[in-house]
């Protein structure tokens, strides 16, 4: 009854404080970074003015436009541009707009220029970063940009015979009498955890296993508790893992805790939480020639190439790298989104980030794929 | 605002009635085999149990059998539904004012799915015809409970009254 | 006076034991689920007579001095019952318990729906025993419990119900495939089917050759360490180690094997790996 009392007395008070000092609408953000581009039709009267008119059309999706200002239209037709700078076969690029972006003359030589783009997407699962370098070149008194298209291989027309498994679930009804079997939820176990300072934000890493013979879709929680046993905070692995797992298969997870230190916790709780759900062994989709180098912009990237085995497009591809020390402990987990769509047969490039805390520090490393596909059947 | 006030008067009344507290029930587990309890469990089970408890005596007063699908399941809740039927239909009503239970768990399965427990319960049953009290008394009654996990909570499915235990 | 005052009292006070004493009606203490009796009732007069149980209510006019018969289907739910007469405002009741008629239903649950083979206590089996209106059978009976598998003998086991529960622990078999397990009691059956899969792979082997189009690895039959294949769809991960960097591939097994065409023109260490459990490594050259 106390609480009861205390419960309304509470809320009156709350509302006429919400009543008394209202939260100020903020204003809309603009371009969350980089520069702002400039409208359509804008002035292309120098190597620099041209890149950022052609990214401005683009950002508008006046394609159009964006075409007047190439200097090589007669040899890049206008639907390739249009593929290869908006995407295809429902790639993540399709579902993504060019937020903003930064450019820099790299040299300039007579009637001949090189302009670096450092392009921002923002994209449904967060956001992509993407640099070219664009050649410029003089035409009348205007520069225009020679698109560096890139050939995308055309799959030969043959057969490919798919016959992996796939699995379909039947549970138990709701009419069933008690004591009717039900199939069991898959039998999945954290193989490793790794508690991990990164600047401001804890994370936890490790790697979880299917040990049963069925399909698991997987999420790993963890809840942090402090030093007097409170619950600090609870998260999910959210995307940082590989949800559906097939029989034997290993993937890395990352949680992370923004605003939270090493030093605030006590113990980390642990839950794997494992669905018995239908599932298919198709694709499979290979990670070829993984190797470390650095970025045009200056960081140490893993990258390699995917290959999609299968004879289905994989609409939208994510690399999940698991990186290791000298004691094959975790020490990290990065991600990174394809934006290309992967084509059957065809390799297609990825590259994901290595933090400056693991240079050094990682033995060895190993790459997952996740996958998405608009028509499963 | 007058509304806003009014919504959140209601909103708070209807929480806090589902807070309420269901009788005092005083939970035993040193007699439990195969299986040790769980923490999470050992807290759940007096309380599910202590608000199948309060749902039972409300379905009867009110001949509200609707009411029992939460708490009550299977063989338990058929019975129950009977006899409320039962009530209806005669005119008869019982009434339960529950004292308190002394709840002892003595069998949960190895595989956690089921629950047995020995109930003292510490009860005023009166039975009206109609408005007119009939019959009143204060009992100690012992059950036998069978409860099984649903999706948030512990369900009864087997409730039998026993002269002894 | 004085003689008068004590026998008065004396007399209302055996007035009021029999008064007390003809409160309570004179019930059995208990009966079995569905079986009717009678309840024998004294004076004359009409009265009205009430039976409460868990899930049955009555009220019925009766005759004062004639038996009044508690039908079987009103004493089918076991529980306590309250029987109460009241005539002229006066009231008498009294309680009695039925109990579980003789078993003739088992709930039987079984866990898990899969388990790998050699796994001692992996089997759960937990029955409750009902009679035939779903009342919870007490008395101790004896619930056999079997577990059997095609071309094993079957492992059985007789259990003593407690309050109306039996539970076991049965290993599961070293042969992959399904076993029925069973509870049984009297002619009353239960039967579940239990999945015995195979337990992670053992010895893992590779094989690798040089191919017109790169590297084929291919696996020995992967097999538990009690020789059972192991599921189609388990993964199995081949890595390739070449100047050119490393290669990985997660393919699923089908028909007892994987296999993987590698692209990689160059020399090559394969190693693969399924779960925890890791393979052999082998060593193929570059491309002539």
């Amino acid at each position: 009854m106390k609480l009861a009392v205390l419960l309304v007395l509470a809320t009156i008070a709350l509302i006429i404080l919400g009543f008394a000092f209202p939260v100020h609408q903020a204003s809309t953000p603009g371009i969350v970074s980089g520069e702002a581009l400039p409208g359509v039709g804008a002035s292309t009267n120098t190597p620099e003015a041209a890149v950022r008119s052609l990214l401005g059309d683009v950002q508008a999706r006046d394609w159009n436009r964006a075409y007047s200002v190439l200097a090589n239209n007669n040899s890049v037709p206008k639907e390739a541009f249009m593929r290869d700078v908006g995407g295809n076969y429902g790639s993540l690029r399709t579902f993504s707009s060019l937020e903003g972006s930064r450019t820099r003359v790299l040299n300039q030589n007579g009637d001949q220029a090189l302009v670096r783009a450092d392009m921002h997407w923002s994209t449904a699962v967060g956001p992509i970063y993407d640099v070219k370098q664009l050649k410029v070149v003089q035409q009348g008194g205007n520069w225009k940009v020679e698109w560096p298209l890139e050939k995308q291989p055309t799959v030969p027309p043959q057969v490919v015979p798919v016959n992996y498994l796939r699995w379909d679930v039947i549970s138990r009804g709701p009419e069933d009498d008690w004591g009717t079997q039900n199939v069991d939820s898959p039998r999945v176990r954290i193989v490793s955890m790794n508690a991990v300072q990164h600047g401001s934000t804890l994370v936890i890493v490790g790697e979880v296993v299917n040990e049963d013979t069925v399909p698991a879709f997987v999420d790993i929680n963890a809840i942090l508790i402090g030093k007097n046993d409170q619950n600090l905070d609870q998260e999910s692995s959210f995307d940082k893992i590989q949800h559906t797992l097939l029989p034997k298969q290993v993937t890395p997870y990352r949680i992370d805790f923004p605003g939270f230190n090493l030093s605030q916790v006590k113990n980390v709780r642990m839950d794997a939480k494992a669905m018995l759900v239908p599932a298919s062994a198709d694709p499979v989709i290979a990670v070829l020639d993984q190797h470390e180098q650095t970025s045009v912009l200056g960081r140490k990237v893993l990258s390699g190439n995917l290959l999609n085995e299968s004879g289905r497009i994989v609409n939208i591809a994510q690399v999940l790298a698991t990186y290791y020390d000298s004691n094959g402990k975790v020490i990290w987990v990065s991600d990174g989104y394809v934006d290309r769509a992967l084509l059957p047969q065809t390799p297609e490039p990825f590259a994901v980030d290595m933090p400056d805390s693991t240079v050094g520090k990682v033995q060895s490393y190993r790459v997952t794929v996740n996958h998405y596909m608009r028509q499963q059947s | 605002m007058r509304h806003a006030l009014v919504l959140a008067l209601l909103f708070v009344f209807s929480a806090s009635c589902f807070a309420a507290d269901g009788p005092r029930v005083q939970f035993d587990t040193s007699h439990i085999g195969p299986r040790q309890m769980e923490e999470v469990t050992g807290r759940n089970i007096p309380r599910d149990w202590g608000r199948a408890w309060q749902t039972l005596a409300i379905a009867f007063a009110q001949n509200r059998p609707d009411l029992l699908g939460h708490y009550f399941t299977g063989f338990a809740q058929q019975k129950l539904t009977a006899g409320i039927a039962a009530q209806e239909k005669s005119g008869v009503r019982t009434r339960y004012v529950d004292h308190g239970h002394k709840l002892e768990a003595f069998f949960y399965s190895p595989d956690g799915g089921a629950l047995e427990l020995h109930d003292t319960a510490d009860l005023e049953i009166q039975v009206l015809d109609g408005n007119n009290l009939v019959h009143s008394e204060r009992v100690t009654l012992r059950y036998i409970g069978l409860m099984t996990p649903a999706a948030d909570h512990w369900e009864v499915r087997v409730l039998e009254s026993v002269p002894s235990f | 006076m004085r003689r008068v005052l004590p026998a008065a009292c004396l007399t209302i006070c055996l007035m009021a034991a029999l008064a007390l004493a003809a409160q309570e009606l004179q019930l059995p203490a208990t009966v079995n689920a569905g079986s009717g009796f009678a309840i024998a009732t004294s004076g004359s007069g009409s009265a009205t007579f009430y039976l409460v149980g868990p899930s049955y209510t009555a009220k019925r006019q009766v005759q004062l001095g004639q038996e009044i018969q508690v039908r079987p289907p009103e004493v089918r739910s076991a529980g306590r019952y309250l029987a109460i007469l009241r005539s002229g405002g006066a009231s008498r009741s009294g309680s009695f318990y039925v109990s579980a008629a003789k078993p003739a239903s088992l709930s039987f649950l079984a866990h898990p729906s899969r388990i790998p083979v050699g796994q001692r206590g992996g089997v759960v089996g937990v029955a409750f025993l009902f009679d035939n209106w779903h009342n919870l059978v007490r008395r101790p009976e004896d619930v056999e419990f079997r577990l059997s598998t095609k071309n094993a003998p079957a492992a059985a086991q007789s259990v003593r119900t407690r309050d109306g529960a039996a539970w076991i622990l049965m290993n599961s078999g070293s042969k992959a495939g399904n076993a029925q397990f069973v509870a049984a009691l009297d002619g009353i059956e239960e039967a579940r089917v239990i999945q015995q899969v195979a337990s992670d792979p053992c010895h893992l082997q590779i094989r690798a050759e040089r191919s017109p189009r790169g590297i084929l690895v291919q696996t020995a039959p992967v097999r538990d360490c009690s020789g059972n294949p192991v599921s189609d769809g388990t993964v199995v991960t081949f890595t390739a180690n070449s100047p050119a960097g490393l290669s990985t591939v997660d393919v699923p097994v089908k028909k007892d094997t994987a296999q993987v065409e590698l692209k990689i023109p160059g020399p090559a260490t394969i190693s693969v790996a399924s779960g925890v459990v890791m393979g052999n490594e082998v060593k193929v050259g570059g491309q002539q």
